[in-house]
């Protein structure tokens, strides 16, 4: 079971991320948009937005340090594993807030707000937002539940998750790996696969080029 | 000198009778469909009024269009940091209840109701959310004065010193017809993150790239004239495209076309790109008005049609350049103002303001008054057309006047008024363009980029037909 969870899924999850997106870029880039829905109703959008949008870029930002970031580089950097915990919780906790409580006030816009949010929920969106919310609550329990600093995921994820992406997976890391860790591994998964089919591919796309263009744009036919 | 061609269009306002086949031949064309459905790329508004969408003239609260900040231009809506800022919620997007809510009539109802004491009724249901709802306002809630206050809200009368009450005695009103300007400043083309929406190089038809598209939305807040709109279906933005499948054959806009009181004037102008920044930096804003026409440049200038030439415009191009009904009206006779200048955007769709009928305060017996005794006060044309100088529509006025005092005079062999700007035979054109209005005069378009098309024609010609791309 292992081998398949931690040895094949993530490869397959990958696959579809990174194939299912450069095959909606080219053959259907006309429906490649944000999806945005403040046209249909501004409200809670001012600060519900923001508020999501800073948490997960925190979140994100924290996971690749986590992550990418071998154990030994920060220990010679002079960061012990304790200080490294307190400095982790320091930033992951208020992402978490941020990025779980944008996340829940967003769907209560999108699900108990304005009656003309249906016409911007499809069925993809729903499926979409319910692994999203099963990816955040799930990191969200293990950061909280890790508070004491049981489990040290720099010496079983993290290499695991560098070992698939060196193509040589060793699953024997992910062996006793918490039950709250690995549903937050599944649950990127499907969400790695849904990416390249919701509205999730308009982060590929923020415009860092408008910065340096000009403001009028003449282009032939 | 770099010169550039557009296409450009005027309306003759002194013409236009309210009628809306524009406005739905439009729709019927390009937007009567899921998404667009609230989407008018032509609508035609009662001023004064708030408009579609309301108020969209009040560039204090939409932050539309360009404004001059220590001399330099720049978006109203702030410097690009900022703007990337409101990716994730732009203050100044309008609601679709801004525009209004699209519905329709259950008629199922009629056909299918049980018998019943009283008459069934097709009851509105929304577009949206396909539930039954309240009408409240509409894309032409206010045709002739119909909504009552709100003409009185029209933001135009902020800046007139003198009072328009409205009152019965002194009521006026006119149509507007408004599309896309297709600007030689666009500012829906400065704020688009993405760069998906762009002028076209050989007619400045300025186009959203569906595929570019990305639905950052900042092109909507950032069209002063609020005609980019967002489809809530495909949620990408979309706007006039000035009918270009028509244009490249030589036609006309259907708006155009299908125009009752054959007010819409279509043709090429030139115009000097290096100079069209400085033009929208026009320190005084009434001013931007001739700044625009500064940039315009003459088709029969040998010097011009050299540069024309080696910029790659097309011969058929600057033929119709040289006969282009839009620039007589536009820059020869200058009866033509763009729609509020003070925008920044250097629109080029052009307006002939109307001559309306004398106020009672003037005497009863003259034929054509003065144009300070018109009913439409002047300085709220100006406000539309001059921002703010009024000066250049009384001189737009006057010529429209003499126009009519030199045509009648011809028929009634009356005294030509003593002093007149243009010659006879100018004023006869200017009639025989703007009365007689024949649709071959109307509209001088050329088909886009023949020369080219018939070079591959040639290219074709031995190869075995034309049903796949380059023979086969």
């Amino acid at each position: 079971m292992n081998e398949f969870l931690y040895g094949v899924l993530p490869y397959i999850a990958l696959t579809i991320f990174a194939g299912g997106t450069i095959m909606r870029y080219t053959i259907y880039e006309r429906n490649w948009t944000t999806k945005s829905s403040e046209f249909l109703s501004k409200r809670d959008l001012k600060w519900a937005n923001p508020l999501f949008h800073i948490g997960l870029l925190m979140a994100f930002g924290g996971h690749c340090v986590g992550i990418l970031v071998p154990k030994f580089m920060t220990e010679a950097a002079g960061t012990d594993e304790h200080m490294y915990h307190l400095m982790s919780l320091a930033g992951g906790l208020p992402a978490a807030v941020l990025f779980l409580g944008g996340f829940l006030w967003l769907c209560q816009r999108r699900f108990a707000g304005n009656d003309r949010m249906q016409v911007n929920t499809s069925g993809m969106d729903k499926l979409l937002y319910l692994v999203l919310l099963l990816t955040i609550v799930s990191g969200t329990i293990g950061t909280v539940s890790n508070i004491p600093g049981g489990f040290d995921y720099r010496e079983t994820i993290s290499p695991w998750f560098r070992s698939v992406l060196m193509l040589q997976p060793e699953v024997g890391l992910m062996e006793n790996v918490p039950l709250v860790f690995q549903i937050h591994m599944l649950s990127w998964m499907m969400t790695a696969m849904l990416f390249p089919f919701t509205r999730l591919v308009h982060c590929l796309s923020f415009p860092f080029e408008y910065l340096f263009r000009s403001h009028i744009i003449y282009r032939k036919k | 000198m770099k010169i550039k061609a557009q296409i450009s269009m005027v309306m003759n306002l002194d013409k236009c009778i309210g009628c809306h086949t524009c406005s739905i031949t439009c729709k019927n064309v390009w937007t009567n469909r899921p998404g667009a459905e609230y989407m008018y790329f032509n609508n035609v508004e009662t001023k004064p009024g708030i408009g579609y969408p309301k108020q969209w003239e009040n560039q204090e609260k939409w932050k539309g269009g360009w404004e001059l900040k220590g001399g330099k231009l720049q978006l109203r809506s702030g410097n690009k940091l900022e703007r990337l800022a409101k990716l994730f919620y732009h203050p100044d997007q309008p609601e679709m209840d801004d525009y209004y809510e699209p519905w329709t009539y259950d008629y199922e109802t009629l056909i299918t109701s049980k018998r019943k004491n009283h008459q069934p009724i097709a009851r509105p249901r929304s577009l949206i959310t396909q539930k039954p709802m309240e009408i409240k306002w509409g894309p032409n809630w206010e045709d002739d004065l119909a909504a009552g206050e709100s003409a009185r809200q029209d933001h135009n009368f902020k800046n007139i010193a003198e009072d328009i009450t409205l009152e019965f005695h002194d009521l006026f009103m006119k149509y507007l017809p408004r599309t896309c300007n297709h600007c030689l400043n666009p500012a829906c083309v400065a704020a688009c993150p993405s760069g998906a929406i762009y002028k076209r190089e050989e007619d400045g038809v300025v186009l959203v790239s569906q595929d570019g598209c990305r639905g950052w939305r900042h092109c909507i807040p950032a069209c002063p004239y609020k005609k980019v709109y967002f489809n809530w279906k495909t949620n990408k933005a979309e706007k006039c495209i000035f009918c270009f499948p028509r244009l490249e054959n030589g036609l006309p806009t259907i708006c155009a076309d299908t125009c009752v009181g054959r007010l819409r004037y279509i043709g090429v102008l030139l115009y000097d790109m290096d100079k069209v920044k400085d033009a929208a930096s026009t320190p005084d804003k009434g001013e931007i008005y001739h700044s625009m026409l500064d940039i315009l440049q003459d088709p029969h200038d040998p010097e011009v049609i050299k540069a024309a030439k080696d910029a790659g415009i097309p011969d058929n191009w600057l033929k119709a350049a040289q006969a282009s009904p839009v620039y007589k009206m536009v820059k020869e006779w200058q009866v033509a103002l763009p729609l509020h200048a003070e925008y920044r955007t250097l629109p080029m769709v052009w307006y002939v303001p109307p001559l309306s009928p004398i106020t009672r305060r003037a005497e009863a017996d003259v034929y054509l008054p003065d144009v300070k005794d018109m009913r439409i006060p002047l300085s709220y044309i100006a406000e539309l057309f001059a921002a703010g100088n009024v000066a250049v529509v009384e001189n737009v006025l006057q010529r429209l006047l003499d126009m009519r005092m030199v045509m009648r005079a011809k028929e009634t062999g009356e005294e030509l008024p003593r002093r007149l700007e243009y010659d006879l035979e100018t004023y006869e054109a200017m009639y025989r363009l703007m009365g007689i209005a024949k649709y071959k005069d109307r509209f001088n378009i050329p088909a886009g980029l023949q020369e080219q098309a018939e070079d591959k024609l040639r290219e074709l010609q031995g190869s075995c037909g034309y049903n796949c791309p380059g023979g086969c």
